[in-house]
């Protein structure tokens, strides 16, 4: 009650300063915009004393709160009690809200300086109270009453037993039951990444909105250019924040999850890469506009594009769009949602890019100077390659879209699209990342150009050669190693020289050399993998990829899950990894966690993949045959011929004689046929007993057939059924088995320069951020 | 003409044709197994896993094996690379990535499709009573 009463406040509150901040704008009204900061900040608290409600609502356990109920339960522990804050959809609408209002006071302080404060905080308040319009639909508050009427709302004497409940209208006897526990937490966020990875990732969200309000005041203004300055700093950060985001999601899937790699092209990863790659393209235009006043409307358009992206990635993943067609079951949050957000995508797209067409005629042509050989056109080909990988993963994302408009049925495409369509535009870019760091300005004198291309040239190759050295690879890959390589040492080299004169400077050359050695870690490490699936009968060593491998059994963790203990053995040194498997009660399914050794260039993967009991013979395949009807039954085809009642239909059976049905199959591999019988043989009530037969096909391998159960239809007979079991050869031979883990065992090779090229590409960030603040600042 | 400008033509023009022809050629389309048959191509097939049929992991392949019922009414067996599927009990349908291979649709992937999966319903709340 009082949540919900707060998140309104607030959303008025954000509304209201949007508003004041919007009449204040221009002329000197010290009057409207006090109130509109006082607006803003009351809409701070507001969503501040919301999330930190819902958290004591949580941390109390008061489950009579749906989203309490459906999300958290009583044997959480206190992180993730405190993760379930943002575990649901409602949750995550405000960790967004609550991130976007806390930025948005430093912005005002920081804008206000620039004197840039009203339009900037009327567009970004504008912003937050759509998201709290959100909340007000998705009210994360809402009593489980409300929610389940028909099962919980009941009037009239309540039982003796039950207590907990509480009053609606004591008046009329109606009264209402809640639970005494939650749902609890889905097990797959039950780790500690739950509660670090999504607070960044929102971070980064929220952080993007910033760009797109700075884009808009600038047009508002007409000012074209000096918005840039302002606006820098903070790309910088919401693209090192959302790109730390986005790689820690990354390892989450390749170290918890058990995806295998750290990428998988799953559409709720490509949603947050989406506006990172149009906030690092607007990063590389807008340094070109800084240079020479080009890219004046493409700066804009990506500084919008960038939020609009956020907001579509949301509409793409939270609005059940995608349902169907992707390995995360996205919940259908009701058709407000979906058109809430639609609508909010729509309303912010007309803004931005409505006062762009508007102001477009106005804005000063610069004519374009540079020439080929110059970095302002290869950061202009950077930046059109950054934003064709966009393009085409919001393309392969939304597939299931185009598709169900063209063909009336939404199909999503398959992850080499993303491989195919991408690696060209990597090739490119790796190569301009490093071709850029090392031409002048304007324009570069193509002798000594050329000769400094020379030694990250002949790098390049030496690691392509080293890299060839692991295996042969198709030409595409090699190409795309020479490049990463050619980058690292172009970048090393013009960083060095930087770094001499002024450190600060080296951030950008620092974030290509992380981009580099990351480039080089995806290659070694998904395309000279090596993956071999092994059944690993216990205490019996078995050896796979040059690494001894005995599953010794399993043990309980603390957590009361069970990890299963394989040694692992390579040149004497015996390491030991546990990877987990459980059955969720939650999920109703078994849950797999993978297990890993980290070696300095390689990691040694191993994901569970099941636990064979131990067994005594062969496995039969139990089959149902309907008469007439040829049926395949592994590799052979079956087809049940009739039964032969025999003296059963005289009534022998209740008779208490001795009788025996017979059914006939016939069975053939193609090549080779036979007749068999089986037999049901019973009476002087006894069970009946079943008497099989096998069948030899053309290799010898010997099929067994038994029955198990008849099923003839007196009325109509072509709808006799019998039901059968088959033992057929090439399964395992009816020997003696222990307990077996089944597991894939995997070996990447380098991966750990995806993790120190992300370390470096985030203190390349950083650094950039430290240089454009205290630009922005010399320009006060 | 400018050679910039040619260049940046030449590349937006290719960057367009790769898309579209990668985007044609790596749609996995909706299909039944009777479609599954008569073509090669990798396909999505919609159904529900025919529970009371055996399913069962065969250890040495690494392959679950399972029989299917497409949406209209055919079954088929389906081997799967890889484990059961997450949620695979739970699921009110299946959609399996493959195609025909030896008279069993051979998928390499499967995904569970579990309405409101994780949505508090009315039976759930009264267990929590």
């Amino acid at each position: 009650m009082i949540g919900g009463i707060i998140i309104k406040v607030a959303f008025v509150a954000a509304l209201a300063a949007s508003l004041f901040y919007f009449r204040s704008r221009g002329l000197l009204r010290p009057k409207e915009l006090n109130i509109a900061r006082n607006a803003y900040h009351a809409a701070t608290i507001g969503v501040m004393s919301a999330f930190a409600l819902l958290l004591y609502f949580i941390l109390t356990h008061q489950f009579q709160y749906t989203y309490v109920w459906n999300y958290s339960s009583s044997d959480l522990s206190l992180p993730l009690l405190i993760s379930t804050a943002y575990a649901g959809q409602e949750g995550s609408f405000l960790l967004w809200a609550l991130y976007t209002s806390i930025i948005g006071v430093f912005l005002m302080v920081y804008t206000s300086k620039k004197e840039y404060e009203p339009e900037v905080m009327s567009t970004y308040s504008l912003i937050l109270s759509f998201l709290l319009l959100m909340l007000i639909f998705k009210n994360p508050f809402a009593h489980i009453w409300d929610t389940f009427p028909n099962d919980l709302v009941k009037s009239g004497v309540i039982p003796a037993d039950v207590t907990n409940f509480v009053w609606l209208d004591q008046a009329k006897g109606i009264w209402a039951q809640f639970p005494v526990e939650g749902k609890g937490l889905n097990p797959l966020l039950q780790n500690y990444w739950m509660v670090i990875h999504p607070q960044i990732l929102f971070m980064g969200f929220s952080s993007m909105a910033v760009p797109y309000s700075l884009a808009v005041a600038g047009l508002m203004r007409r000012d074209y250019s000096s918005w840039i300055r302002i606006a820098t700093p903070w790309s910088v950060f919401g693209a090192m924040v959302l790109g730390t985001g986005i790689i820690l999601g990354g390892y989450w899937a390749y170290e918890t999850l058990g995806w295998g790699g750290f990428w998988g092209w799953d559409p709720v990863e490509n949603s947050s890469l989406i506006p990172w790659l149009f906030c690092v393209a607007s990063i590389h235009t807008t340094l070109t506009q800084r240079k020479s006043g080009a890219f004046v409307r493409t700066n804009f358009a990506l500084s919008l594009l960038t939020f609009l992206m956020v907001l579509y990635s949301t509409f793409l993943t939270r609005s059940g769009v995608l349902g169907e067609t992707s390995v995360h079951s996205f919940v259908d949050p009701g058709m407000i949602v979906y058109w809430m957000l639609l609508g909010f995508i729509a309303i912010f797209a007309a803004i931005g890019f409505g006062l762009l067409f508007v102001r477009m005629k106005e804005m000063p042509k610069v004519p374009v100077e540079h020439s080929i050989l110059s970095r302002e056109f290869a950061l202009f080909l950077g930046a059109a390659s950054l934003t064709f990988i966009a393009v085409f993963v919001t393309i392969g994302t939304s597939s299931p879209i185009i598709t169900g408009i063209l063909k009336g049925k939404a199909s999503a495409v398959d992850i080499s699209y993303y491989v195919k369509t991408n690696l060209p535009l990597g090739i490119a870019l790796t190569f301009l990342s490093g071709l850029g760091q090392l031409l002048w300005w304007k324009t570069s004198q193509s002798t000594p150009f050329l000769k400094r291309l020379i030694a990250p040239a002949v790098f390049g190759a030496a690691i392509t050669a080293l890299v060839l050295a692991l295996g042969s690879e198709e030409w595409q890959i090699l190409l795309f190693v020479f490049c990463a390589g050619f980058s690292l040492l172009a970048n090393l080299i013009v960083g060095a020289e930087i770094y001499r004169g002024n450190p600060k400077f080296a951030g950008g050359a620092i974030a290509h050399i992380g981009i580099a050695v990351m480039c080089l870690g995806f290659v070694t490490s998904e395309r000279y993998d090596q993956k071999k699936t092994m059944a690993l009968e216990k205490n019996k060593p078995a050896e796979a990829m040059g690494y001894q491998l005995k599953y010794t059994g399993y043990r309980p963790n603390a957590d009361g899950k069970y990890g299963f203990v394989v040694e692992v053995e390579k040149d004497g040194r015996k390491r030991t990894v546990a990877p987990v498997m459980y059955f969720s009660e939650f999920t109703k399914s078994v849950m797999r966690h993978p297990d890993l050794i980290n070696y300095i260039d390689r990691d040694f993967y191993v994901a569970p993949l099941s636990l064979e009991e131990a067994q005594v013979g062969a496995r039969e395949i139990q089959q149902e045959l309907v008469k007439e009807q040829p049926t395949q039954v592994s590799g052979v085809t079956v087809t049940f011929a009739d039964f032969d009642m025999g003296n059963f239909e005289k009534g022998a059976m209740v008779e208490g004689k001795d009788f025996a049905i017979r059914a006939h199959l016939d069975v053939t591999d193609g090549k080779k046929s036979a007749r068999l019988t089986l037999t049901m043989k019973g009476g002087g009530g006894q069970m009946p007993t079943f008497i099989g037969q096998d069948f030899v096909d053309t290799k010898g391998g010997r099929y067994a057939f038994n029955l198990i159960r008849i099923e003839p239809n007196r009325e109509d007979k072509s709808q006799s059924k019998v039901q059968i079991s088959v033992t057929p050869p090439n399964l395992p031979e009816a020997k003696p088995k222990d307990e077996t883990l089944v597991i894939e065992a995997s070996v990447k090779p380098y991966i750990n320069l995806v993790w120190v090229g992300t370390v470096t590409l985030v203190v390349g960030f950083f650094l950039t951020i430290l240089r454009r603040v205290e630009e922005a600042r010399l320009k006060e | 003409m400018k050679p910039k400008v040619i260049i940046g033509v030449l590349i937006i023009a290719a960057g367009i044709v790769l898309s579209a022809v990668n985007f044609v050629q790596s749609n996995v389309e909706y299909g039944d197994f009777a479609t599954a048959e008569k073509q090669q191509k990798k396909i999505q097939v919609k159904g529900e896993w025919v529970k009371d049929q055996d399913s069962f992991f065969d250890a040495e392949r690494a392959q679950f094996h399972f029989v299917m019922k497409d949406d209209n009414g055919k079954i088929c067996k389906v081997v799967l690379d890889g484990a059961k599927p997450n949620n695979f009990e739970l699921a009110t349908s299946v959609v399996a990535k493959g195609k025909m291979a030896d008279g069993h649709f051979h998928a390499t992937d499967v995904l569970t499709k579990c309405p409101s999966k994780y949505e508090g319903d009315a039976a759930s709340v009264q267990k929590t009573l």
